[in-house]
């Protein structure tokens, strides 16, 4: 695009139709951080129910991990915003989603350490579910949609099971809301890269 | 009638930028140059006219002690977006016309 060319219609149609999808095409996002609390949760549950199936204690809480993965999750954030080079119409509404959900998390558990936690996983994995099926809705991101019902479906069916199950429900939560969606976005990220090169 | 062609919009490179721009909230110059495929010099005198058109918003800022030039589209510029494709479609449809 050396020359202030004059354009046909036609062409003029094709080149906006061209850098519209180019645009589009940049929205990929490494997804490490939905691979990062993946991982978490699905290591935190599956702690969890080893030690109430197993009768055996970590003799620490395996969920203060979480708060641990916080750090690293600003510090990749800031790195990747410092490397992107434009801001999407979208992500100030993913921000304030995303905080929204973890504020949710972080008055439930404060409620929990108050009044107890023997049934608030179901309230978790309400929540899990929320900022996931929303995510998945607008970048129309069908994994992420169907990690969010998955969410909602064992949070229902989490009433009627024990806490041991429960973890296992939480488990299976972490995997299809975050981890495989984050690890199919990584994917992505990388068949675009080789083919940028 | 067929509607008039806005001569800003009408050109190559400045239709590229506005495409771009229109697809996301704000971009830098380094985008818009990868994007386009344009020389950093051919679209710093586009991104001018589209700017003092009123088409597009322009800020220099710094990004670690480096100079960072970020564009936005603006509400002219998003009308004049929208008329330039209403524009193009009556003539390529010209039975779709009033």
């Amino acid at each position: 695009m050396e020359k202030e060319d004059q354009l046909t219609e036609q062409e003029s149609l094709k080149l906006i139709s061209e850098m519209i999808s180019k645009a589009k095409g940049s929205y990929v996002t490494k997804g490490i951080a939905s691979i990062v609390w993946g991982i978490l949760i699905v290591v935190c549950s599956l702690l969890t129910w080893a030690q109430v199936q197993f009768r055996f204690s970590l003799g620490f809480d395996v969920w203060l991990l979480v708060l641990g993965a916080v750090i690293p999750q600003v510090f990749f954030s800031i790195k990747e915003k410092r490397q992107k080079n434009y801001v999407g119409h979208d992500e100030q509404s993913m921000r304030y989603l995303w905080a929204t959900f973890g504020i949710c998390i972080f008055i439930l558990s404060f409620y929990n350490m108050h009044f107890g936690d023997e049934h608030s996983t179901t309230l978790y994995m309400m929540l899990y579910g929320i900022p996931t099926f929303i995510t998945g809705g607008i970048f129309r991101f069908r994994p992420m949609i169907y990690g969010g019902l998955i969410c909602w479906i064992l949070s229902v069916a989490s009433v009627f099971t024990p806490f041991s199950v429960d973890m296992l429900f939480m488990a299976a939560c972490g995997l299809f809301a975050w981890l495989i969606p984050g690890i199919i976005l990584w994917r992505k990220y990388l068949v675009q890269k080789t083919s940028d090169v | 009638m067929f509607d008039e062609l806005d001569p800003i919009m009408h050109s190559q490179l400045r239709l590229a930028v506005m495409s771009l721009l229109i697809s996301v909230k704000e971009a830098d110059f380094t985008f818009l140059r990868d994007k386009t495929n344009s020389t950093a010099g051919n679209l710093s005198v586009q991104v001018n006219k589209l700017k003092d058109a009123g088409y597009i918003d322009v800020t220099k800022q710094f990004r670690n002690n480096y100079p960072l030039t970020v564009c936005k589209i603006t509400r002219k510029g998003i009308e004049s977006f929208e008329n330039y494709v209403k524009a193009l479609k009556s003539y390529m449809n010209p039975e779709t016309l009033n």
